[in-house]
Order: C-alpha cells, then structure tokens, then sequence
C-alpha cells in the first residue's frame, strides 16, 4: 500500500511523538504540534496514539490512494473530500486504489492530522519518526512532503474496517480565539508591574511570521525592568519569551533547546496541543496558574480522554 | 561542596537552578542525567534545568527530588573531561570574516590560523542545532562582536569567533557569527553511537589543514 502526495501544501511533514532526552546535544523536541489530535487520529485507524501520521498545515494538501486503507482526518476545520465528495473528520473512512484525498484550507485551527491504518513506512531516527526539518532529521529524508512523494505504509488492516469516530465529548473545540494557561516563567519577575499585569490582560495576536519553531504575540509591548539577555539557558516549547523589543513569543515544537530572552512564561503541559493549532490572525489569551494546579489539570485531563484514548501521551 | 540555598524556578514540568561555575554544570549534569525521572537534563551557561513528567511526579516532588540530589551532590575530583582536535581549514574562501577578527584583534590575517589554532577552547555547552558548539576560550580575547547583519546561510563545520566566545556550527543554517574558517568534521550523525561530536566540558584545539585536506576529509 503507498499514497502518492499530489499537492503537498506549504508544509506537510510526517510527525509522530517528540524527541526525547537529547536538548543536551541540541535536539529539540520536534514532534506533532498537536499531540491531542495526532492521537485522535491514530486511534480512529486502529494505530497506537503515537504513531506517524502526515501534520497538514494552514492550505491543505491533496494525496492519491494506491489501494485501500483506513484513514481518518482530525484537527483543523477545514473541506474534507474524497474524489470530490465532501467527508467528515473524526471518522475512520475506507479509501480504494485511486481515491483522490483533497485536505482544503484551514479554517479554523491551524494544522490537520491525517492517520493511515499501519502508519507510514519510515525508519525511526533516534528514538522517533517525527521530522526535525532544519537538522533533516527523521520524517521523509528529513524534510517537508514535496508533490510526486510515493509513502509506503506499512501493513494493511483493511479486512478489519468497520466505522469509527470520535464520540461528541473528546472532539476538541478548536477556534481562532484560544484561552491557554500558564505558569510564570524564571524571568517573570523582570516585567514591570504593568507588564506582568498585561501579560495576562491582553489580547494577543499572532503574527505572520509563525513556524513550527515559534509564533510573534502582537498586542502589547511588555517593559522590563532590565532587558538585557540572561545567560544561555534551558527553553522547552510553550515557553514564552520576551526580547528587548518587549513584543513576546511562544516557543513550539522545533524550537531550538537554549536561550538568551528572558523567560516570562510558560504554558501549562494540559495546554501545549493547542499550541499547534494557533494561526497568523488567531487571538490568544493566556490565564495564570500555578505548577501545581497545572499538573493535576494535566492528570485530570489524560483521565477524561483515557476511556477513549487508553494510555495515550501529550507533549 | 552541596550548593546550600539555591534559587529554583519551577514550572509544571521543569525546574531550573542558577550556578556560577561550569564545572558545578557539567558535573551535575552528569550525576543526575540517568536519572529516569528527568526526561531531559539541559546545562545552560550558568544553569542547569530538568524536565519531569507531571504524570508521575508533582512539580512539588520533582522539586524535593532535585534538591535531594543538589545536597549530595559532590564532584567528583578524578573527572577527566576528553580533548578532541579539530582539523580546521583557514583558507579565506571558508573564512570570510577574517579580516574582521584581525583587525579587532589588530593581526594580520594571514596570521589567524597560527593564532587561533594555538588557542586552547572548553566546550560551555551544547544548543541552537543538533550537535552545535558553544565554546569558550582559555586566554582572554577582546570582544569582536556579531556581524551587523546575520547571514542567510553559514556552511557547516564554519568556526564562528565573538571574542571569549566560539561555536561551531553543525549545519547549514543562518548566523550571525564572524567566521574565520571551516572544520570538515562531521559535527552531528543521527545514526551514530554517540550522534554530537562534542560534549560539555571538553576541550577543543584546532589544527590548520590546507584546502585539499579539507576536501579529502569532507
């Protein structure tokens, strides 16, 4: 079984769970920007949470079936077709030889999540099949689908195929206006007063200029009481920095594992999925927590989802 | 030594502390990085940061767990850190900035690869890319600064020089650090044993090769 990518969209990659225990070395984290929906997907066709599965991003993407498969698109609101008929995400679908996938736009959300029955065929690199583009690590050769890319997958489960989907209560809302909670960050305290009050009372934009690394918030420009870089330190992704411009972004997935801004918050572990689904135009608040609170809304949430999605990782 | 009174910020799935010496970094590191609870060790340049799964550990007993590990933790005297040597070519073409750094430096160009390679250099610490190098000078080197503009693309294995400071790049990506030449050693391998060259702590002497060894070792 392969598909053939006819249109692989401004950025298609193959993404599955995060590189894990090398940021020493400098290996982020890469990974599925929304871990949530990756799972969703996965679990629709049959696949473990994790599996490899294609991240669509922002204008779609248009692939062709070489035989039948299951497969079944979860996150972004966007036009969903086979040969031209009009389908339902969050729902596993038989495909035959020649099926035309076409993914539209995104509409609401950012990133769409398509899981094939068997996951794609792609060696793991260390320890995931998750693409890092800027180091080509892992993935497809290490880079973005390009047209006329053949995907084997694996083995087929199509005998097994009998209808999925998500029950109503573990799709997740996604919108253009996101509410994300966080913890301060180490360097919270060097915002002014008036900063670390706007933090959390703006309305963020987000910018053009967003990537898997990160996304530029637009809104306010926070003071600090001292802009100067801090010594080379940890970041993690859901880290929000703040450079002396005083305009503040969000760390994503490819974020790089060090930094030299001034580290003023962090979003929640139960949260960071939502990361992956913030567009250019998307409005974002961002709520105050504490560590504790954060972890036991984490526990609470991989305990609401676990009915339907087992033992199943966020990140 | 137990670093006594330590500030430690915690997040809900790390924490980071403050040091003011390497060795603590790369000691610390080293003790703890097998550690399974810490799914990442990261030393910074004055820090070092774990990151715990809040599944299995509170923020408030990962927490309690590092600080249990900060008071015993004690150096270890015999640590031999490896030296590397990297071959490094300082023909101008894999130099454009040379005549930067040696007007800074107030030398000649041509001289820059009998002073640099007879330098002596500390790995601080690994980041930016996969398998780059932050490194740091044993003499002191008066500050040469960014380029005014960063580069769109600086080649792999190219030496960047700030002054103290120095790194190696590790792939092609954009930069904006003077360059003065280009090693032709594979600076990260995914498929490799161990996939950085380089580690923390290590101690880096560079060797001039000529253009047709860097070609042949490429």
């Amino acid at each position: 079984m392969s598909l053939r990518v006819v249109k692989a969209g401004l950025q298609t990659t193959l993404q599955s769970a995060p590189f894990r225990g090398h940021r020493h070395i400098g290996v982020p984290a890469a990974g599925a920007a929304d871990s949530l929906s990756l799972a969703l997907a996965n679990n629709l066709v049959g696949n473990s949470s994790n599996d490899v599965a294609l991240e669509i991003s922002l204008n779609g993407a248009k692939l062709c079936s070489e035989a039948t498969a299951i497969i079944a698109l979860t996150g972004a609101h966007c036009d969903f077709r086979i040969n031209d008929e009009v389908q339902s995400h969050h729902i596993s679908i038989l495909i035959s030889e020649a099926d035309e996938i076409t993914i539209g736009p995104a509409q609401k959300g950012c990133r769409s999540y398509l899981a094939i029955s068997g996951q794609v065929d792609v060696d793991a690199v260390m320890g995931t099949r998750s693409t890092y583009q800027p180091a080509a690590l892992g993935g497809f050769h290490g880079r973005a689908l390009q047209d006329g890319d053949i995907l084997a997958v694996k083995q087929f489960r199509g005998e097994s195929y009998s209808e999925q989907s998500t029950p109503t209560q573990f799709v997740p809302s996604i919108t253009n206006n996101m509410i994300v909670r966080v913890t301060v960050g180490p360097e919270f305290h060097r915002l002014n007063q008036d900063a670390q009050t706007s933090l959390f009372q703006t309305s963020w934009d987000v910018d053009q200029r967003m990537s898997r690394m990160g996304l530029m918030l637009n809104g306010k420009i926070l003071e600090t009481e001292d802009s100067g870089p801090i010594q080379s330190s940890a970041v993690f992704p859901g880290v929000i920095q703040c450079p002396p411009s005083g305009k503040p972004f969000l760390l994503g997935p490819d974020a790089q594992t060090t930094g030299g801004y001034p580290r003023i918050a962090q979003v929640i572990k139960a949260d960071r999925h939502l990361i992956g689904q913030l567009r250019p135009g998307s409005k974002l608040q961002l709520v105050k927590t504490t560590p504790e609170q954060a972890a036991t809304i984490y526990r609470k949430k991989l305990k609401l989802l676990k009915p339907w999605l087992g033992d199943s990782q966020l990140w | 030594m137990a670093p006594a009174n330590k500030q430690i910020h915690i997040c809900d799935d790390w924490l980071t502390v403050d040091f003011s010496d390497l060795e603590t970094i790369y000691g610390l590191c080293d003790q703890i990085r097998g550690d399974t609870h810490w799914m990442e060790v990261v030393g910074g340049l004055q820090s070092v940061a774990v990151q715990f799964d809040p599944l299995l550990l509170m923020p408030n007993e990962a927490l309690a767990l590092f600080e249990k590990q900060l008071a015993s933790y004690a150096p270890t005297t015999a640590r031999q850190y490896s030296e590397i040597e990297l071959p490094v070519c300082y023909h101008p073409d894999l130099g454009p900035d040379q005549e930067l750094v040696a007007d800074r430096m107030g030398i000649k160009p041509d001289d820059i690869a009998h002073w640099h390679s007879g330098l002596e250099f500390t790995v601080t610490m690994l980041g930016f890319m996969p398998g780059f190098g932050y490194l740091q000078a044993e003499d002191t080197i008066p500050d040469i600064g960014r380029l005014p503009q960063p580069r769109q693309n600086v080649a792999a294995g190219s030496i960047g020089l700030i002054g103290h400071q120095s790194c190696v790049y590790s792939f092609d990506s954009p930069g904006g650090w003077p360059i003065i030449g280009r090693t032709p050693a594979k600076l990260f391998d995914a498929n490799g044993q161990v996939p950085a060259l380089l580690s923390a702590g290590q101690t880096v002497r560079f060797v001039a090769i000529d253009k047709n060894k860097f070609e042949e070792l490429l």
